[in-house]
């Protein structure tokens, strides 16, 4: 083990390697600090430019700039009341509150830190549950595959912060894009209306990239002249008060941490879902909890913590089993497949260095957060000044780029249109876009597993429960589906048990 | 763009009985057993289901809210301006094998900035500057082969 972390030193103490760090911190930093452009569009942006690196710089320069971008959301939350990604919705209210009450600084300061101690703990995790899962994952056949490709189907879903009728259909037209081309079973070509270029199905770099990125363009399209009340922050008075607070809040952020983590580890619920459940937990158990909402500094502790944790453990599952745990762990995927590599457990075996290297890169990433967030800080005031009707189009040019690039294909400008103008309506109707990418990931996942099971076992449906892991992941995926009756039967259980 | 919950509800169930249509002349695995059409029939079955669903719901709720009025579009700034970037980037698609990306893709660029109210002099500097480092970063360094049309760089 110690060679394998000091081939992944060694590798990454290139000169390269710390100039692509440096560039993913601030491009991160900016993405995030800038509120309509999110994580999963700036990961999305960033997969042409990875196509030309090789696979560990490519898969650091996701890690960083993630941790960064997700930190930065939280700067003009308190700022101007805008969640700059939507992992710092939950706590936007509180830190924008605490503004009014001049302890903007304060609030930057918990947020910087407790994203880097949450960022941590995430990799922490990450290095201890990520190898042991692989081992489990080892004995893993096509009949466990199809159940943890349905569980993280059934998770998307039911942990949706909307709807969860309509995150399912989100996820119904992701699984159905997933179809299109040459079928698994016989070849037969479906949805292509005689398209040369749908044979090989929906590319899914372009999809995403429209689904995040021109989708975000065309919502920006009507306040591109906002301009945001700023309130200056002096930077070097972020840090003083921020160890007594977070001192006091010490088992908070082990709380948060673990549910972020878990969240992440769970396929399909990412980092934006991890804070929203921190926060309710945390409220939960507070001594104030009638302060939430109105400026406490509590919530920020745990959620901040909580969405930074979150991101290590996504990659939990997509490392693992090469089920994404989130929206950018499904580039991620996507990226290694590019590479030739195949994510799952057997990736521990033959590259261990590339592992190991994500691993390190969660560290890094989280330890240059202090120092460059502090930057970001300061230089707050003027990101949030980039003129939008000049940042705009030119996303929209990388955007443009960036989808040609991938097979050097009009035709995929085309899809990043289409789905841009589909995840534009979808959003507008309170359909949540995270799900399209999951059903498309997963898609081939469940139906390949499913049919080679199928035939395998001669259309023998019992033996989906019949292997003790198959029963064990059928269990949770059912469960998972039962949750949002749980407590209506618990307590009808209750009153049951009550009147006799 | 939002339109009530019982329309999108409705597309949501066309689509899904489209889907379950197009499969119905795929071909069966030997014995008969289902091979190519039964995901998708899975997928449009559960899509029609859930759209339904929402249908209803959107019906119960009353939902009738329709923030778009569909007939003073025209003047609606938002909506033009996304058109622009719409008919942009259709436009983008079918021209740039032609004039090449380093005149197209300033164009785009200027057009759109143009319409968001940047002063045209900023905006063309913007356009032709920042559209010539995009150039350079994709065609020079990563080497994507971007349309040359009638400029040769």
């Amino acid at each position: 083990m110690i060679d394998h972390i000091w081939t992944a030193l060694v590798m990454l103490s290139s000169w390269k390697l710390m100039l692509t760090i440096t560039i993913c911190s601030i491009y991160g930093l900016f993405v995030g600090a800038v509120p309509g452009l999110t994580a999963t569009m700036a990961a999305a942006l960033l997969v042409p430019f990875t196509f030309f690196m090789d696979p560990l710089p490519a898969l650091v320069s996701i890690v960083t700039m993630e941790a960064m971008a997700i930190f930065a959301g939280d700067i003009p939350a308190a700022l101007v009341r805008i969640p700059g990604t939507p992992s710092s919705a939950a706590y936007t209210d509180d830190s924008y509150e605490l503004t009014k009450q001049g302890k903007a600084e304060l609030v930057l300061g918990v947020d910087v830190v407790t994203s880097a101690i949450g960022g941590l703990m995430g990799a922490v995790v990450l290095m201890t549950s990520a190898p042991l899962l692989a081992e489990v994952a080892l004995m893993f056949t096509s009949f466990e595959y199809f159940w943890l490709a349905a569980l993280g189907l059934s998770a998307t879903v039911m942990i949706a912060s909307t709807s969860p009728l309509k995150a399912g259909l989100a996820l119904l037209v992701g699984l159905f894009f997933s179809t299109v081309g040459l079928d698994i079973t016989l070849g037969y070509p479906r949805f292509t209306f005689g398209s040369t270029e749908l044979l090989n199905g929906v590319d899914f770099i372009p999809a995403m990239i429209g689904l995040f990125g021109v989708s975000e363009i065309l919502r920006n399209m009507g306040s591109s002249h906002l301009q945001y009340p700023i309130t200056a922050v002096k930077a070097e008075k972020i840090f003083s008060g921020v160890a007594k607070t977070l001192w006091k809040y010490k088992l908070n952020m082990v709380r948060a941490g673990g549910i972020g983590v878990f969240i992440g580890i769970l396929p399909g619920a990412g980092a934006d879902i991890a804070a929203w459940i921190a926060y309710a937990v945390s409220k939960r158990f507070s001594k104030e909890p009638e302060l939430y909402g109105k400026g406490a500094i509590e919530p920020i502790v745990d959620a901040g913590t909580a969405n930074n944790a979150c991101l290590a453990g996504d990659w939990v599952p997509a490392l693992v089993f090469g089920i994404p745990g989130d929206s950018i762990t499904a580039i991620v995927i996507g990226v290694l497949f590019m590479k030739g590599l195949r994510p799952g457990p057997m990736i521990f075996q033959q590259q261990p260095e590339l592992i190991y290297a994500v691993y390190i890169s969660f560290i890094i990433a989280n330890i240059l957060m202090v120092p460059f967030g502090y930057l970001a800080i300061k230089l707050s005031g003027t990101i949030l000044k980039v003129p939008r009707n000049i940042l705009m189009p030119a996303i929209l040019m990388f955007c443009i780029v960036g989808s040609f690039a991938i097979n050097n294909s009009f035709f995929d400008v085309g899809v990043m249109l289409v789905m841009g103008i589909l995840g534009y309506f979808f959003e507008n109707n309170g359909i949540p876009v995270a799900p399209i990418v999951l059903g498309m990931v997963l898609g081939p996942i469940v139906e390949q597993n499913f049919m080679v099971s199928m035939i395998k076992s001669d259309w023998d449906l019992t033996q989906f429960f019949t292997r003790p892991a198959a029963a064990i992941l059928a269990v949770l995926t059912i469960l998972t589906w039962l949750a949002p009756f749980l407590p209506a039967l618990a307590r009808r259980f209750r009153s049951g048990a009550a009147a006799a | 763009m939002k339109i009530s919950d019982t329309v999108v509800g409705a597309g949501f169930v066309t689509a899904g009985a489209l889907i379950i249509a197009g499969t119905l002349n795929y071909p069966t695995l030997a014995a008969g057993h289902p091979g190519p059409s039964l995901f998708p029939r899975i997928l449009g079955g559960l899509m029609a289901v859930f759209g339904g669903l929402v249908s209803v719901q959107g019906l119960r709720n009353r939902d009738t809210t329709e923030d778009v009025e569909w007939l003073l579009l025209y003047k609606n700034t938002a909506f033009i301006n996304a058109m622009f970037v719409l008919v942009g980037v259709l436009a983008y698609i079918l021209l740039v094998e032609k004039l090449g990306f380093l005149v197209m893709g300033a164009l785009l660029l200027f057009v759109i900035m143009w319409r968001l109210k940047v002063s045209p002099v900023k905006a063309l500097i913007v356009a032709v500057v920042f559209n010539t480092i995009v150039h350079f970063l994709f065609a020079k360094i990563m080497r994507v082969p971007l349309p040359m049309g009638i400029l040769w760089w």
